[in-house]
C-alpha cells in the first residue's frame, strides 16, 4: 500500500498533446476515480501510471519513490483491463498465477495464493475452466483475481464494468467497493460513468481535453463544481444551466426572463463576487433535485423560494417524477416526488433551493464565488 | 394467387438447381479427367499405352512403372529414379518453410505489438518482396550464393526459399496479429513476461490457424518451385521438380509414358497430402486474417 503522486505530467504523441500538465495526489488507501468524456486522456493517464506508455515530462511517484521509466512489472501495480485481457489459452488458475510463474515462485506457494484469491472472489469452481467457457461476470472476477493475487501497492482499473449488463454492473460496483474497504489498497479507477465515479471514489479527478478540470471529493465535485463542464458532466439528469441577469432590487436577485412569461426573480446570497455582476449576464446553474415541488423541498435548506412555472412535459420514472419546464427560454428539468400532482400545460408551484444554486461567468465558464 | 406463384417458384428453383448441377458435374469431370488419365496409365504396361487408348482402364495392372519411377528411371546421366531428388526436395523445403514461418511470426509480432518508428515502411518493403518477379532476382541471387560459397548446394536453395518466403509469411502473421488484442500483451507485460515469453506463451498458442495457412502456402510454393531449382541446384541438390522435367524431357531411349505418369503423380503427392490434411484450416485461417486484418 502506498500513496500515489503525479506531478505536472505531460504526454504527447508526436505533435499531439494528450495530457497537458496533470497534478494529482491520492493518499495511501484512497480510491481515485478518473472520469471524463471519451478522448479526455483518462485512459492514457492510467497507462502512464502503469508504465505501459512513456511520459513526455513530469513525474509519477508510488510512495516516496519515482517510478517514471520503470518497467510495468517493477512498479508493484496490478491492472484490470476493460476487455479483462484473460490469456485465452490458459485455465483460470494459470491466468491468475502466470505472473508468479514468470517470477519463478514455488509451485506450492502459487497454489496457496490461487486458492486464497479464489475463495475471496468465490471462483473456486472455475479454476480449471478456460476463459471462453466463462460468462462476462465470471471473467470480470477472474481478471480481478489476477490483480488481487499480486498484492500490489496500487490497483489500476480501466473501465472494468463497461462490458457488463446494467444489473451485473451495479452488483460488481458494490463488490469492488467492499473489496476496497476490506483490503484498503490504493486504487486508481478509470470510468466515463459519473455515477460509478460518485459511488466509488474518495477523490474524483474530472478530465477534459488533457486538462484536469477539478480534483476533489465526490461531494465537492458534485456540489461545488469549479466550471460549467464539471457541473454539466457530473449528475444525471445533468445540471440545468440557464442564462440569467443579476439585478439589485431589495438585495441581490437573479432574474430569469423569457418572451412568453413574466420574469422570475430569485434572491441570491450577497457576496462581493456576485455584486460585481450586477447588471450583467451570468449562467445560473441548478440541479434537478434542487428544483422540486414545495412538499418535496429539503426542509433543512435555508433559502427555498417558490415560483410559478409552466410545466411542458411530465416523465414519471418510478421513484421520481421529472417535469420539464421552460425558464429563461431554455428547457429545465425538475425532479419531483413520485406522487407529486403535476399536469402538463399548466402552471405549478416549484421550489428553488437557492442554497444549492451555482453561478458561472458566461465567458470564462468558471464558477463565480 | 399466392399458391400459384409459390408453385412456380418451386418449379423454377428445381429447374435452376438441375441446371446448376449439370454445369457443376461437367466441370468436375473436366477437372478430374486428367487425373484419371494419369492414374490409369501409370498402372499400365507401356505396350497398352502404345495401343493408343489413353482413356481405357489397364487390362493388366502393374506396379512396375511406379517402381521404375521411384528407383530405376534414368534421370540425367544416372539411373537412380526420383528417390534421391524427392529427398532433396524435402531437405530444402522443410528447413525453408520452418525458418520463414518462424521469422514471419516474429516479424508480425514486432510489426503489430512492438511498433517502432518507421514500422509501416518496413512492412511496405517486406510486402513489396511478395511482388518481385523471380526472374529479376536470379542473377543477384546467384552472386550472393557464390559469395557465400553455397551455390549449387541444398543450403543455397534453403536460403533462397527462406528469404523469398519471409514476405508472405510476414504478411500473414502481421494481419493475424493486428487483430490480436493488445491488452493481452499489456497484461503480460505487467505480469513481468519478457519479449520472448509473451511471444511463446501468449501469442503462439493462439496462432494455430495462421501457422497452418503459412505452412501450406510456403510448402506448396517451395515444393512446386522450378525456376530456382533449375537455376541454383547442383548435381546432388536437384529438387524433385527439376528431376521430373529431366525424366520426362530426356531425348534418349524410349519414352516410357507410364513411368512419366507415375513420376508426375509422385511429385504432386506431398502437396496434395498437405491440402487434404489441413485444407479446412487453410480456408478458416485465410478468412480470419482477411476479415479482421
Amino acid at each position: 500500500m502506498a500513496s500515489l503522486t503525479i506531478e505536472n505530467l505531460k504526454k504527447s504523441y508526436g505533435t499531439v498533446e494528450v495530457l497537458k500538465g496533470i497534478d494529482l495526489e491520492i493518499e495511501d488507501g484512497g480510491f481515485l476515480v478518473l472520469v471524463g468524456p471519451s478522448g479526455c486522456g483518462k485512459s492514457t493517464l492510467l497507462n502512464t501510471i502503469a508504465g505501459l506508455e512513456e511520459i513526455t515530462s513530469g513525474d509519477i511517484k508510488i510512495g516516496p519513490e519515482s517510478v517514471a521509466g520503470l518497467h510495468p512489472s517493477q512498479r508493484d501495480i496490478a491492472m484490470v483491463f476493460q476487455s479483462y485481457a484473460l490469456y485465452p489459452n490458459m485455465t483460470v488458475a494459470q491466468n491468475i498465477s502466470f505472473g508468479m510463474e514468470i517470477r519463478k515462485i514455488d509451485k506450492a506457494v502459487r497454489e496457496e495464493a490461487i486458492n486464497k484469491v479464489a475463495d475471496t472472489l468465490q471462483i473456486r469452481e472455475l479454476l480449471h475452466r478456460k476463459p471462453s467457457q466463462l460468462s462476462g461476470g465470471q471473467r470480470q472476477r477472474v481478471a480481478m483475481g489476477r490483480a488481487l493475487v499480486r498484492d500490489p501497492q496500487v490497483f489500476l482499473f480501466d473501465e472494468p464494468l463497461s462490458n457488463l449488463d446494467a444489473k451485473l454492473r451495479v452488483d460488481m460496483r458494490t463488490e469492488i467497493k467492499r473489496l476496497h474497504k476490506r483490503m484498503g489498497t490504493t486504487i486508481v479507477y478509470v470510468t466515463h460513468d459519473q455515477i460509478e465515479a460518485l459511488t466509488l471514489a474518495t477523490k474524483i479527478a474530472v478530465l477534459k481535453d488533457g486538462y484536469l478540470q477539478q480534483f476533489g471529493t465526490p461531494d465537492d465535485v458534485y456540489n461545488n463544481p469549479t466550471n460549467m463542464f464539471v457541473a454539466e458532466f457530473m449528475g444525471s439528469p445533468s445540471m440545468n444551466l440557464l442564462t440569467a441577469q443579476i439585478i439589485d432590487e431589495d438585495g441581490l436577485k437573479v432574474q430569469l426572463s423569457d418572451t412568453e412569461n413574466a420574469p422570475i426573480l430569485l434572491p441570491v446570497e450577497d457576496t462581493p463576487a456576485m455584486r460585481s455582476y450586477v447588471g450583467k449576464q451570468v449562467i445560473f446553474g441548478i440541479r434537478p433535485e434542487a428544483l422540486t415541488d414545495p412538499e418535496g423541498a429539503d426542509r433543512t435548506a435555508q433559502n427555498v423560494v417558490d415560483a410559478e412555472c409552466l410545466i411542458e412535459v411530465v416523465e414519471p420514472a418510478g421513484s421520481d417524477t421529472f417535469a420539464v419546464t421552460k425558464l429563461g427560454g431554455k428547457e429545465v428539468i425538475a425532479r419531483l416526488r413520485a406522487d407529486a400532482q403535476v399536469v402538463p400545460e399548466t402552471y405549478t408551484t416549484l421550489s428553488f433551493n437557492m442554497g444549492k444554486a451555482v453561478f458561472f461567468d458566461p465567458d470564462s465558464q468558471l464558477r463565480i464565488r | 394467387m399466392s399458391r400459384i406463384s409459390q408453385d412456380n417458384a418451386v418449379a423454377g428453383s428445381r429447374m435452376t438447381r438441375a441446371l446448376i448441377y449439370t454445369v457443376l458435374i461437367f466441370f468436375v469431370i473436366y477437372y478430374l479427367l486428367p487425373l484419371y488419365v494419369m492414374v490409369a496409365n501409370s498402372f499400365k504396361p507401356l505396350d497398352e499405352i502404345r495401343g493408343g487408348d489413353l482413356m481405357a482402364l489397364p487390362n493388366v495392372w502393374t506396379l512396375e512403372p511406379w517402381r521404375d519411377a521411384w528407383s530405376n528411371a534414368q534421370i540425367g546421366v544416372e539411373a537412380t529414379g526420383l528417390k534421391p531428388y524427392f529427398m532433396n526436395s524435402f531437405m530444402i523445403v522443410i528447413p525453408a518453410v520452418t525458418l520463414s514461418t518462424i521469422v514471419g511470426a516474429l516479424n508480425g509480432y514486432v510489426l503489430t505489438k512492438w511498433q517502432f518508428k518507421g514500422h509501416g515502411a518496413v512492412f511496405a518493403m517486406l510486402l513489396l518482396s511478395c511482388f518481385i518477379p523471380f526472374q529479376i532476382v536470379l542473377i543477384p541471387a546467384a552472386k550472393v550464393l557464390g559469395f557465400l560459397g553455397i551455390s549449387g548446394t541444398i543450403q543455397g536453395l534453403i536460403l533462397i526459399h527462406f528469404v523469398y518466403g519471409i514476405g508472405f509469411s510476414t504478411l500473414f502473421f502481421r494481419n493475424y496479429y493486428a487483430a490480436f488484442p493488445t491488452e493481452l500483451i499489456r497484461a503480460a507485460q505487467i505480469d513481468g513476461a519478457s519479449f520472448m515469453q509473451i511471444f511463446m506463451r501468449i501469442l503462439l498458442p493462439s496462432s494455430g490457424p495462421i501457422i497452418v495457412v503459412t505452412v501450406i502456402w510456403q510448402f506448396t510454393n517451395q515444393w512446386n518451385d522450378f525456376l530456382f531449382g533449375a537455376s541454383f541446384s547442383g548435381f546432388d541438390s536437384t529438387p524433385m521438380t527439376v528431376a521430373l522435367n529431366n525424366l520426362v524431357n530426356s531425348s534418349t531411349g524410349v519414352k516410357e509414358y507410364n513411368v512419366h505418369f507415375a513420376g508426375a503423380i509422385m511429385a504432386a503427392l506431398p502437396t496434395l497430402f498437405v491440402y487434404i490434411v489441413s485444407g479446412r484450416y487453410f480456408v478458416r485461417g485465410l478468412m480470419a486474417g482477411a476479415v479482421k486484418g
